[in-house]
């Protein structure tokens, strides 16, 4: 007779372990979990994934008539409309990727209540999927670039990484959102504005350089400053982002991302119990 | 030779839920009862009555290949220990041990996503339920076939009726081949040739020496699955052992308790019920203490009360629920044509029920008491048990079984003349 695996059950004491293992056991529950949102998400739309694309299409032709016409911002010598876009194609990524990860333990109660999986999977899975929608709004982003005569620089190679940043981000803010989402709905409440909040506070709509010199610190304290900068650097050629702006910003990401994972990891033990 | 399989040791569960009041279900309401807390120094607001214990020192152990029934009223404890053997929640005190894999039905279609065609749903309820997608792929099949769903596996569930849809969830959750396997209360969905699966597939989990726990309303289900049984009481073990036994004690004890549906409609505090039901006792038209009845024999339910202060124009009933909780049948004093103008005091009444006609199962007997109208609920209590007997019938067939008038309406002792329905009432 085979010796079997055991399972402890028993009050949880360590806060620190994140358990990782079992995580890694039921990855293909995350690829299962991703592939449901992406299937999910534009079921019985007319246009489907076009959506993706719109979103980011729509307010960047806002901008380019707000912003870019009427109040003449400066776009570091680029076409404002190009200027804008690369900026929303990681910002919609991010916002769409913290708005679906801060609510997503409510949206999936009854899975809390009924089965066990590590819990993790569920806000990762939230951070994962957007990227689909980030790779059609990518598609456009090369038609554009090739319409406006852009080439982009050999900094390009940099991009992942920066869009790593940004998940990084999303999934830290999504840990903290989400856990507190679970005893407190005001959260779903605060979701929209927040992100509408860190919005005006990155890059999106104007140049870093507009920005007083004196708030700059303060300012890349928030990391999508540093993702922004990195797409355009990368993509359009623009200065590169200051290594100290992305210092700080990285060390930011890394404090929320170990802190929320602790959090949560923390919060667990009373989901099925509260949500 | 059999190892073990599960042991529990003191498994204790706590839930901080107490009067609404202290629960702080928005930001504001926990800050400003933290701002008070801080002001109100001395006053311990959470005190140790705003806890409940859900369980409290569980210990038991299975051996591999045992089957278990969990049984118990509403409340006491029995998901709570489920939830705590299959993870879902962690115990407040106590450890338990689970040797091999374990499997948990806790709900029919946990998972299961109303866009995703039956298809998609099943590799997704499946890498919920913890199986790995290779797994999944080699038993694709299978799951179809069992769900007999070969059709319309590529249909969204959504368009599926809920048979179908509990088909295919019941399917793919039987297929995660798990060496322990907790299951709550589902096996009562589902039409009969489903149901009949079901316990097909339960039987042959055991021949396998899969562990099984069961846990279930229904005593019969818990009777043929299980050799033992654990009866929870207020989150304690009451009783473990034989299950026939644990069944009687459940039964005795939850005897002229008030039926757990009733407490809402009487504000919460039944013993301030004007009306007290003390004894409800069931005979034969002979006069003879029974339990079990024949299907087509009358039943006489002899009911004591007490009324704490003059009730006008009370209506005495009293309904059979079967052991799935539906309630079958009643009769009452103001339709059976007795009309009471008031009771105080102590008093006994008596019902003699027409020849009972219910299918073959466990009823229990409700005695309530309402006013004229149907208005105001004085009592309501979970009176008695008793078992009807009948060979063939059981709840597959209905409520009840009546005869009913047959006649031809074409061809004769069966000699159907288009000969197309061959040996019709011959052989």
């Amino acid at each position: 007779m085979t010796t079997k695996a055991l399972t402890l059950i028993e009050p949880r004491r360590s806060l620190l372990s994140l358990d990782l293992q079992a995580l890694w056991q039921y990855r293909e529950l995350l690829y299962f979990l991703v592939w449901r949102e992406v299937k999910v998400r534009y079921k019985q739309t007319a246009i489907g994934i076009a959506w993706a694309v719109l979103r980011p299409v729509l307010t960047m032709l806002i901008f380019t008539v707000v912003f870019g016409h009427f109040a003449a911002m400066p776009s570091d010598g680029l076409p404002y409309a190009l200027f804008a876009y690369t900026a929303l194609l990681p910002w919609s990524y991010f916002a769409e990727a913290v708005g679906r990860s801060g609510v997503c333990l409510v949206g999936d109660a009854n899975l809390l209540r009924k089965v066990y999986f590590p819990r993790l999977v569920i806000p990762l899975a939230s951070v994962l999927s957007p990227l689909v929608d980030f790779a059609a709004t990518f598609v456009v982003l090369v038609g554009m670039m090739a319409w406006f005569g852009v080439v982009p620089t050999r900094a390009v190679i940099a991009l992942p990484l920066f869009l790593a940043l940004a998940l990084c981000t999303a999934l830290a803010m999504g840990l903290w959102l989400s856990a507190l989402h679970v005893r407190y709905r005001d959260v779903g409440h605060t979701i929209p504005v927040l992100i509408q909040m860190l919005m005006y506070a990155s890059p999106i709509a104007y140049p870093v350089a507009i920005v007083p010199e004196r708030w700059r610190l303060l300012y890349s304290l928030n990391p999508m400053v540093g993702v922004v900068e990195g797409f355009r650097w990368g993509l359009l050629g623009s200065a590169a982002p200051d290594l100290r702006v992305m210092a700080v910003s990285t060390v930011v990401v890394m404090v929320l991302l170990i802190t929320g994972a602790v959090f949560f990891r923390r919060m667990e033990r009373s989901f099925a119990d509260v949500v | 030779m059999s190892q073990l399989a599960i042991r529990a040791t003191g498994l204790s569960k706590q839930y901080r839920l107490g009067p609404t009041k202290l629960r702080h279900n928005t930001l504001r309401d926990e800050l400003t009862f933290g701002f008070k807390r801080i002001f109100r120094r001395n006053g311990r607001v959470r005190s140790e009555s705003d806890r409940i214990w859900a369980l409290k020192d569980v210990s038991f152990e299975m051996k591999e290949g045992e089957a278990l029934g969990i049984i118990g009223l509403n409340g006491a404890g029995k998901s709570t220990l489920l939830k705590l053997l299959s993870r879902i929640t962690e115990p407040t005190e106590g450890r338990g041990e689970i040797f091999g894999r374990l499997g948990a039905l806790l709900e029919v279609g946990t998972g299961f996503h109303y866009e995703l065609t039956g298809r998609e749903n099943v590799y997704l309820s499946g890498a919920i339920l913890g199986m790995r997608k290779a797994e999944i792929d080699k038993k694709l099949d299978a799951i179809i076939d069992f769900a007999a769903l070969e059709q319309f596996i590529d249909t969204p569930v959504k368009h599926y009726s809920t048979g179908m849809f509990v088909r295919l969830a019941f399917s793919v959750a039987a297929h995660q081949d798990p060496d322990i396997l907790l299951v709550d209360e589902v096996l009562s969905v589902g039409d009969l040739g489903f149901q009949r699966k079901c316990m097909d597939y339960m039987q042959r989990l055991r021949e396998r020496d899969a562990t099984v726990i069961v846990v279930s309303h229904n005593m019969f289900a818990v009777k043929t699955l299980c050799k033992r049984a654990i009866y929870l009481a207020e989150g304690r073990v009451r009783f473990d052992g034989a299950a026939e036994e644990a069944i009687a004690l459940y039964e005795r004890e939850g005897r002229l308790g008030t039926a757990p549906w009733a407490y809402q409609m009487m504000g919460g505090n039944p013993s301030g019920a004007q009306i007290r039901i003390t004894d409800v006792q069931l005979f034969d038209e002979g006069g003879m203490p029974r339990a079990v009845f024949d299907h087509g024999e009358r039943i006489r339910v002899c009911i004591e009360f007490d009324a704490a202060e003059r009730v006008m124009h009370p209506n005495f009933n009293v309904s059979f629920f079967r052991s799935d909780n539906l309630p079958c049948c009643n009769h009452n004093t103001a339709m059976d044509g007795l009309p009471i103008p008031w009771i105080e005091g102590k008093g006994a009444i008596e019902v003699v029920t027409p020849p009972v006609k219910l299918v073959a199962d466990l009823y229990s007997i409700h005695v309530m008491v309402w006013d004229a109208r149907f208005e105001r609920l004085y009592a309501a209590q979970v009176g008695a048990t008793c078992h009807v007997r009948h060979r063939e019938l059981n709840k597959h067939f209905g409520v009840f079984h009546e005869p009913a008038k047959w006649r031809w309406v074409s061809g004769e002792n069966g000699l159907v003349s288009t000969g197309a329905a061959p040996g019709v009432g011959r052989s």
